[in-house]
């Protein structure tokens, strides 16, 4: 009776072995290296170009991709945790830029040559090398840059009897769409988004996250608590309360705010460049009206004072070569040819992700695609990055946790319990 | 039964399938909108379009999701196998053997029924980071032991209280060993019991969420409810209704064919212990 | 998840006498443990093991990508949990949730199960069938359903109830917490009041029909038969849905998760030590969470078997 059990037993557990076995092995195959790019979503662009990279590598090394979560706080999960685990299968990874100090100070980076530094650098607009540096090192290589811009519908502009070709503020927009009976697209959802709205606000009050940067939690010094973050709240809360922010604005995320302005419950929208791609395509499909599409309007991100240029949202994407890989040199070699010029601009065009090299918005089929190409390139100059940190997610998540709802954001109450709950997290003595 | 009861108890009837089976319509709805006609604040697509099914089946969602799919049917067998195979022996044990530790066996059983899946996934994920079990087959195996294996030792103990063992002692005295009477009469016999225990353990398997987000991070194991949450639209901005519908509707079908086929054994399987008390 | 009640420990008819430890009952005993032990093993393997590596954790400030800083802090870290805020609002929210859920579910699982019970022969299969439906459906799935039912942008709710007085085409169930508890507690009823259900139509059929017959004659009513006849002879039967679909609801997670990712102060306990561990990797705080959080199940399953007076034994058919 004891044999048949054992041997079943023994079989089974066999099984599970044998299982681990071929899940580790399954990447051992002969032939050149596989350098395996860890990619957020996009509409297949990466993929296209990771296909024309293995091409032109001419068999020295493949590029094989894996899709991340949607959310770029999920993407840092995932990643963090491989890396943690000494993960070698990660060469290249698209990183958030907010994300890339955790990364660097963790060793999670393999160092960037300095050759393969002065060349992805040159031409690059400055906010992404700014995204793409770390304690005054260039830790990753610039790829695609990110901005929001502030769309308009001319009819609106029109109604409202405002010259959108001048700056406008938070306050004139509120204004004039009460004048035009309409409402203004923003993401008040306690998401990512959140965070993007209110550090643009706080930087285009001439203030900022974190006054004082340390690589020692206790040492941050924190800027809300100051007369620029309190201005920031008092924007957030007069637009949340202003009746003028759209149904459902607390849980609005970027797609909800261009579902309204498509559908033209909202005039104006604060959102990133993707919007005109995804109009055109919805023309092509037949589910969106060409003149809806033709009474678009663009210009830069408005401001908080009247006399202070905004600062712009900043994101995109940099790539990272994990500091595990087996091939950190062909890796960084792979990294030059996704981001060459050329790749950009494809991207750009068919993805609608802006290019992090300034020629790439100059250029002519370009423009014919994206008019707003300039603006870009002027928003992405202007552009304010998120805190630098390596605790950014913590700073980021605490600010999502105490300006939300944006609706009960209380200028001179919330900057202080963020500026306490933040610290008090960083040292350990609070959860998130 | 009055005529009037009788019809009272179809209107019931009628409601409750109903109630069941709204949300699963308005899902299968959902998934024939194309992407612009998701907001359209119908129940029905204005057109009905294949487009979200090719997207995960065929189109760019496809990497992501077929692998998915078969982490998802490959994992949940094996460990749905693992735990018969496992809790066969126990469970012959307690229906069939008088033995200390039996009391033990079944309270642990309970015990682990009730744990929280998220108390154990942190160290699981440190454990299994350290030996190399992170974002593999077995990595997810093991831990979906601990759902599939108390609900098969209950349910089995359960089957084989019912089963007439007289029989084998009568294989015995016809001159049979004791493990050719338990495999020629018994396990004909527990057959029926094991395999609406496998059914029910696969479902338990099939729907984990926790140890699927916690413990993968490529197509390598994700299983498909962890997959749901990273498709995405035409940019990272869009959001992915439709093909997030599709996919849960793919998911939904081999539930639906179970259910349908072996309706009555689940039942039994579900209520064993209780009806036959 | 899914439980079924226990089955029966009776001893077989030819065990051997107690007392008398023969020979064979020594081997009937070491059989038993030899045919048991590997699950036995596993359970342990797969969960004490764990749960005993989290309490030496929880012990620790250690946060995974900053392993250098990694030390000893004794129990402070459970400090830290129980004097915050969002801890006791988390506990707070799970409460809530657990007592609509199971309470909800056991009112509509009684009724369902009266329908099954005395349902005609041609549609019980059919009935049978749907019940299941909602049962076997993974969670998150169940969980988008719902939540894009619900949602401003995809959703047909609110065209469909606009008739409501405060139901309107820009009503955002999510925006709100009262609203957002709603909509996550109806998806978890839908989900799990078949299984209710199940357990008490499985009860409805101990109710001697002899009783009911003897009340019928002696003039009771409809409603006096069901609490004086049915609800008391199927006691056993409702504390063990009872107990199972509490510590059930007690772990919510998958519905919070898809549906408003805690926003609105609708995380749950689950919730928070998922974000402290997985997404914060903060191991040490997360596990001093995941410990509590287990502590509070052995609690609450504790306080049922001993408070209720729940008889799993009866409910195994040990009389």
């Amino acid at each position: 009776m004891r044999r048949p059990w054992r041997s079943r037993l023994a079989a089974a557990a066999l099984a599970v072995v044998a299982m681990g076995g071929l899940a580790a092995c399954g990447s051992g195959a002969a032939g050149p290296p596989v350098l395996t790019w860890y990619i957020n979503p996009d509409d297949g662009g990466q993929a296209t170009i990771a296909q024309k990279c293995t091409q032109a590598a001419g068999g020295r090394y493949t590029i094989a991709t894996s899709t991340l979560p949607r959310e770029s706080s999920e993407q840092r999960q995932q990643l963090v945790r491989r890396l943690a685990a000494n993960d070698s299968s990660i060469d290249i990874m698209s990183l958030d830029p907010p994300y890339i100090p955790e990364y660097a100070q963790a060793g999670f980076l393999a160092p960037i040559p300095p050759d393969v530094a002065a060349r992805v650098t040159q031409g690059t607009v400055q906010s992404a090398i700014d995204g793409a540096t770390w304690d005054g090192k260039l830790v990753t290589v610039p790829f695609w840059a990110n901005t929001q811009l502030l769309w308009y519908k001319k009819s609106a502009a029109a109604a409202a009897g405002i010259d959108m070709s001048q700056p406008v503020t938070w306050d004139q927009l509120i204004q004039a769409a009460g004048k035009a009976n309409t409402n203004i697209a923003a993401q008040g959802r306690r998401a990512e988004s959140l965070t993007v709205w209110f550090n643009a606000l706080i930087a285009s009050a001439g203030g900022a996250v974190i006054a004082q940067n340390s690589t020692d939690p206790t040492q941050i010094k924190l800027g809300l608590d100051t007369p620029q973050g309190d201005r920031a709240a008092e924007v957030m809360s007069t637009f949340a309360n202003s009746g003028r922010e759209g149904a459902a604005f607390s849980t609005a995320g970027e797609d909800e705010s261009v579902a309204a302005f498509e559908a033209g419950t909202a005039g104006w929208m604060v959102n990133w460049p993707f919007v005109w791609s995804k109009a055109k395509s919805g023309v092509e499909g037949g589910t969106l009206q060409q003149s809806v599409v033709d009474d678009y309007g663009w210009t830069l991100y408005p401001r908080v004072d009247a006399d202070k240029p905004a600062a712009p949202p900043y994101g995109g994407i940099n790539l990272g070569v994990g500091a595990f890989s087996a091939h950190p040199d062909l890796a960084y070699e792979a990294t030059e040819c996704i981001t060459s010029t050329q790749n950009q601009k494809e991207y750009f065009l068919t993805n609608g992700n802006p290019a992090s090299r300034s020629s790439v918005f100059s250029d002519p089929e370009v423009l014919a695609d994206f008019p707003m190409a300039p603006t870009i390139e002027q928003s992405l100059q202007l552009a304010a990055p998120r805190p630098q940190t390596p605790y950014y997610s913590e700073v980021s998540g605490s600010i999502q946790r105490e300006y939300h709802p944006p609706g009960s954001v209380t200028p001179g109450v919330t900057g202080k319990n963020a500026t306490e709950l933040i610290d008090a997290v960083l040292s350990g003595r609070q959860l998130l | 039964m009055s005529a009037k009861e009788r019809n009272w108890w179809i209107v019931a009837g009628i409601v409750i399938v109903l109630y069941a089976l709204f949300p699963i319509a308005w899902i299968v709805s959902l998934s024939f909108k194309a992407p612009a006609d998701v907001a359209n604040g119908q129940f029905l697509p204005s057109v009905f379009t294949w487009q979200n099914y090719s997207q995960i089946l065929t189109g760019d969602a496809a990497s992501l999701f077929l692998p998915a799919l078969r982490n998802s049917f490959g994992i949940c067998l094996i460990a749905t196998f693992l735990a018969c195979i496992l809790s066969m022996f126990a469970a012959y044990a307690i229906a069939r053997l008088d033995f200390r530790g039996k009391k033990l066996i079944l309270s642990t059983a309970l015990a682990v029924a009730i744990f929280p899946v998220i108390s154990i996934v942190t160290p699981l994920f440190n454990l299994w980071r350290l030996i190399g079990l992170y974002d593999t087959w077995p990595g997810l195996i093991i831990p979906y032991l601990s759902l599939t294996l108390p609900l098969s030792i209950w349910t089995m103990s359960a089957f084989f209280r019912e089963i007439p063992w007289e029989m084998e002692q009568a294989a015995q005295v016809d001159g049979a060993t004791s493990w050719q009477a338990f495999r020629k009469v018994i396990v004909p016999l527990a057959a029926p019991g094991v395999f609406t225990t496998a059914i029910l353990a696969f479902f338990l398997a099939w729907n984990d969420f926790v140890y699927g987000i916690s413990l993968t991070s490529t197509s390598a194991a994700r299983p498909v409810p962890a997959a749901l949450g990273l498709f995405s639209g035409a940019s990272q901005f869009e959001d992915p209704t439709g093909a997030t519908a599709a996919a849960a509707v793919v998911v939904t079908i081999p539930v639906i064919i179970l259910v349908l086929i072996f309706q009555r054994r689940i039942v039994s399987g579900l209520t064993n212990g209780a009806v036959k008390g | 998840m899914t439980t079924t009640v226990p089955p029966a420990t009776t001893a077989p008819a030819h065990a051997a006498p107690r007392g008398g430890a023969t020979d064979r009952a020594k081997a009937e005993q070491k059989l038993g443990w030899y045919l048991a032990g590997p699950a036995f093993v596993v359970m342990l393997l797969v969960t004490a093991y764990p749960i005993g590596q989290a309490v030496y954790q929880s012990l620790f400030a250690y946060r995974l990508t900053d392993p250098e800083n990694r030390r000893f802090v004794g129990l402070s870290n459970y400090g830290v949990v129980l004097s915050d805020a969002i801890w006791w609002q988390s506990i707070a929210t799970t409460v809530l949730i657990t007592v609509i859920t199971v309470a909800v579910e056991l009112v509509l699982g009684f009724l369902l199960a009266m329908v099954m019970a005395n349902a005609l022969k041609s549609i019980r299969p059919v009935v049978r069938a749907a019940i299941l439906l909602p049962y076997a459906i993974i969670t998150v799935v169940s969980a988008f359903a719902w939540q894009f039912a619900f949602d401003l942008n995809s959703g047909f709710v609110n065209s469909w109830f606009s008739w409501i007085p405060g139901i309107t085409a820009d009503t955002d169930w999510f925006g709100s917490f009262g609203s957002s508890i709603l909509v996550i507690c109806l998806a978890e009823i839908w989900k799990t009041t078949p299984f209710i259900s199940l357990l008490l139509l499985a009860g409805l059929a101990q109710v001697p029909d002899v009783l009911q017959e003897a009340a019928k004659v002696d003039g009771a009513t409809w409603w006096q038969r069901m609490f004086k006849v049915t609800i008391p002879n199927m006691k056993a039967a409702i504390m063990v849905a009872l107990l199972f679909r509490t510590l059930d609801a007690f772990r919510v997670f998958d519905s919070i998760f898809v549906m408003t990712a805690g926003a609105n102060g609708t995380e749950s306990v689950s919730f928070l030590a998922y974000r402290q561990t997985i997404a914060r990797l903060e191991v040490g705080l997360g596990s001093a969470v995941s410990v509590l959080l287990f502590i509070a199940v052995v609690l609450i399953a504790f306080g049922f078997i001993k408070g209720f007076k729940v008889d799993l034994s009866q409910a195994r058919g040990e009389k």
